[in-house]
């Protein structure tokens, strides 16, 4: 699914030239649900924008699903983020005027033909995330934890190969945090790739594999042993509050 | 739900998110619209009056006009103008073939009048019969000058309303007798009212017959000027050389020598009568243009920090799939929306406001179908034109970076 090869990034300020990215080699294979962690400044964020076909690296090669990306014009990268991803931000990122409903249609607005059942999906993918009974709610009206869902029903709504996930438990309370793992938990086990940054080590070890990043170079590689099940967590927690 | 109308609804909740910076750039078109509207309002309003004017004066498109005195039509031609137009230039002309009517006059300079204790000063002008038609001017009372005063050079007057409300007031001028100058004069009818037309009192006039005015009131037999009517309005311009030709011969002018008598025809006339008017419109149009450049500006520098403001937004749709024209299309999208509702803003205020002017000031104006057309180009204009930099700008944002 993802395979990049000696993926290198320097941002170039005036003369200063920073390099972020030293060479990242790495395959992701569908079904996978990676976190990559790394202290801040460890380059992580600038590699998931990089899978995210947010931004180009400066050398390397990425192909994605098999097409070499790296060639791809500005408007091809917009339609395979249309098409093939979706993402959640850690601020949410939802658009601030408009409804729950109309914030999970956006994708459909770029998607170049709007669906004839849009409005079907958009309500099916709020309510995967627990959300039908906030389809006219605005941000503004919501918890932070229905916001994030809310972004996740948007990632999802076009039926993306792979979600990308940047510290999506970042701004949010321990239970709200739980609730949404526990969400990318089940869409993991109904089979979707999932990347997702985070340097929280709780968060990594809920997910399958993770991916260490220090100093825009992998230093470590592998499997979670025993991933924690955020769902007991989060009902441990209920139990403890009672 | 189609496409079209999602991007629609995009740019209004968009608009309406950002209402107050919307209102703002809303305010200089809106001002800058209404003041061409009021402009085209009242350019459209005098040319109608002027028309109307003309069609008083029975000023058709099938006669013409021919002043004693040289020059052209508009410039000042010197307060002693040489009266040079004689009865018998008249009568050559009615002569020409295709000319219908002549209808001389003869204006005598501002004379005292007076009629028992009191007295007024007024113009005096000599007129024949044809006169009062050619005018579309009627007695309102007794009877107007007749073939038999021109024989007769009588000393008969016909009175505007103004004079007989100075000399006679409430009284019944009819048969009474008034002194123009020293000479007695009989009164034999009143000509009804025709108001005044800018400064000057249309009502405030005597005439008497053209031959009294030559040979009693004034010490040549020259007449001021007369009005030439024609079979059709096509033969204007081959009757105006030819009258052109009889006049230079009858005033033995040699080759070289200017006219010295002015044709004007009633489109010359129009012409100077509308470009005072027309002059001011265009000078007014160029400035609520300038105003209408200047919210242009407006409009850009404020959708530019809108821009800066919602570029998370941007970052946004990016992430999801839009394409950097998608977002061009939607911020031009909203400037065209926001300069279309400002231009209609202004454009109601604008009827309004000529609407107010007509009925407080008494300006006329009128309905003008180019300052309509006028008003809503130039706010799309200025929309699309303002819009271009904010919405490069957007589109132009690095998604990564308008996502921090």
């Amino acid at each position: 699914m993802i395979q990049l090869k000696g993926i290198t990034k320097t941002y170039y300020r005036g003369k200063v030239e920073t390099p972020v990215l030293l060479g990242i080699d790495l395959h992701v294979r569908e079904g996978e649900f990676l976190a990559i962690m790394g202290p801040s400044g460890s380059g992580k964020s600038t590699l998931l924008h990089i899978l995210g076909l947010l931004d180009r690296p400066t050398g390397g090669s990425y192909r994605l699903d098999g097409i070499e990306v790296s060639s791809l014009s500005d408007d091809e990268l917009a339609r395979l983020r249309n098409d093939k991803l979706g993402f959640v931000f850690q601020a949410f990122h939802l658009l601030p005027k408009s409804t729950a409903l109309d914030n999970v249609l956006l994708p459909f607005t770029y998607a170049g033909h709007f669906p004839a059942d849009a409005q079907e999906q958009a309500r099916r993918a709020l309510g995967r995330v627990g959300l039908e009974h906030r389809l006219h709610h605005r941000p503004g009206e919501m918890s932070g934890g229905e916001c994030q869902r809310v972004a996740i029903a948007r990632a999802l709504v076009n039926d993306p190969e792979v979600i990308f996930a940047d510290e999506p438990t970042g701004n949010l309370d321990q239970r709200s945090s739980l609730e949404i793992i526990s969400i990318l938990q089940g869409l993991h086990a109904e089979g979707r790739t999932i990347v997702l940054v985070t340097h929280d080590t709780a968060v990594g070890c809920m997910c399958r594999r993770l991916l260490r990043v220090v100093y825009g170079k992998v230093v470590s590689d592998e499997p979670v042993a025993d991933p924690t099940v955020a769902l007991q967590q989060l009902q441990t927690l209920k139990e403890a509050a009672k | 739900m189609s496409l079209a109308w999602r991007l629609l609804k995009t740019a209004v909740i968009s608009l309406w998110a950002f209402r107050s910076y919307a209102a703002l750039m809303m305010i200089g078109l809106i001002i800058g619209i209404a003041s061409l509207t009021v402009i085209h309002q009242i350019g459209q309003g005098a040319q109608q009056a002027v028309s109307a004017r003309m069609t008083s004066m029975g000023f058709g498109a099938d006669a013409f006009y021919i002043s004693s005195g040289g020059g052209r039509l508009g410039v000042r031609r010197g307060m002693k103008r040489a009266v040079t137009l004689t009865p018998a230039d008249a009568d050559a002309i009615s002569r020409l073939d295709g000319v219908t009517h002549v209808v001389p006059h003869k204006n005598v300079a501002r004379t005292q009048v007076s009629a028992g204790g009191n007295n007024t000063n007024t113009r005096v002008r000599g007129a024949t019969p044809g006169w009062a038609a050619a005018r579309n001017w009627a007695v309102l009372m007794g009877r107007f000058v007749t073939r038999t005063d021109i024989g007769q050079s009588a000393r008969v007057a016909v009175l505007g309303t103004t004079v007989v409300r100075e000399l006679f007031g409430e009284a019944d001028p009819m048969g009474k007798r008034i002194r123009i100058g020293r000479t007695p004069f009989i009164v034999i009818g009143v000509l009804e009212s025709k108001g005044s037309s800018g400064w000057r009192d249309r009502d405030d006039l005597i005439l008497v017959p053209l031959s009294t005015a030559t040979k009693r009131l004034s010490r040549d037999d020259k007449i001021s000027g007369m009005r030439v009517t024609m079979t059709d309005a096509s033969r204007v311009g081959e009757i105006k050389a030819e009258v052109t030709n009889v006049l230079r011969e009858n005033h033995s002018l040699g080759p070289g020598v200017p006219d010295d008598f002015l044709i004007i025809t009633p489109d010359e006339l129009m012409k100077l009568l509308t470009r005072q008017s027309r002059s001011l419109v265009a000078m007014l149009t160029f400035v609520s243009a300038v105003s209408l450049f200047v919210s242009g500006v407006v409009i850009m520098n404020i959708m530019l920090v809108a821009v800066s403001e919602r570029a998370y937004e941007i970052g946004v749709r990016r992430a999801v799939g839009a394409r950097r024209r998608d977002i061009l299309y939607q911020i031009l999208m909203e400037s065209l929306m926001v300069a279309a509702a400002g231009g209609v803003c202004g454009l109601f205020l604008g009827l309004l406001l000529s609407y107010l002017a007509t009925w407080l000031l008494a300006i006329p104006t009128a309905f003008s179908p180019t300052g309509f057309l006028w008003a809503l180009g130039f706010s799309a204009g200025v929309g699309l034109l303002f819009g271009v930099a904010p919405a490069k700008k957007a589109a132009g944002l690095n998604p990564v970076e308008a996502l921090r």
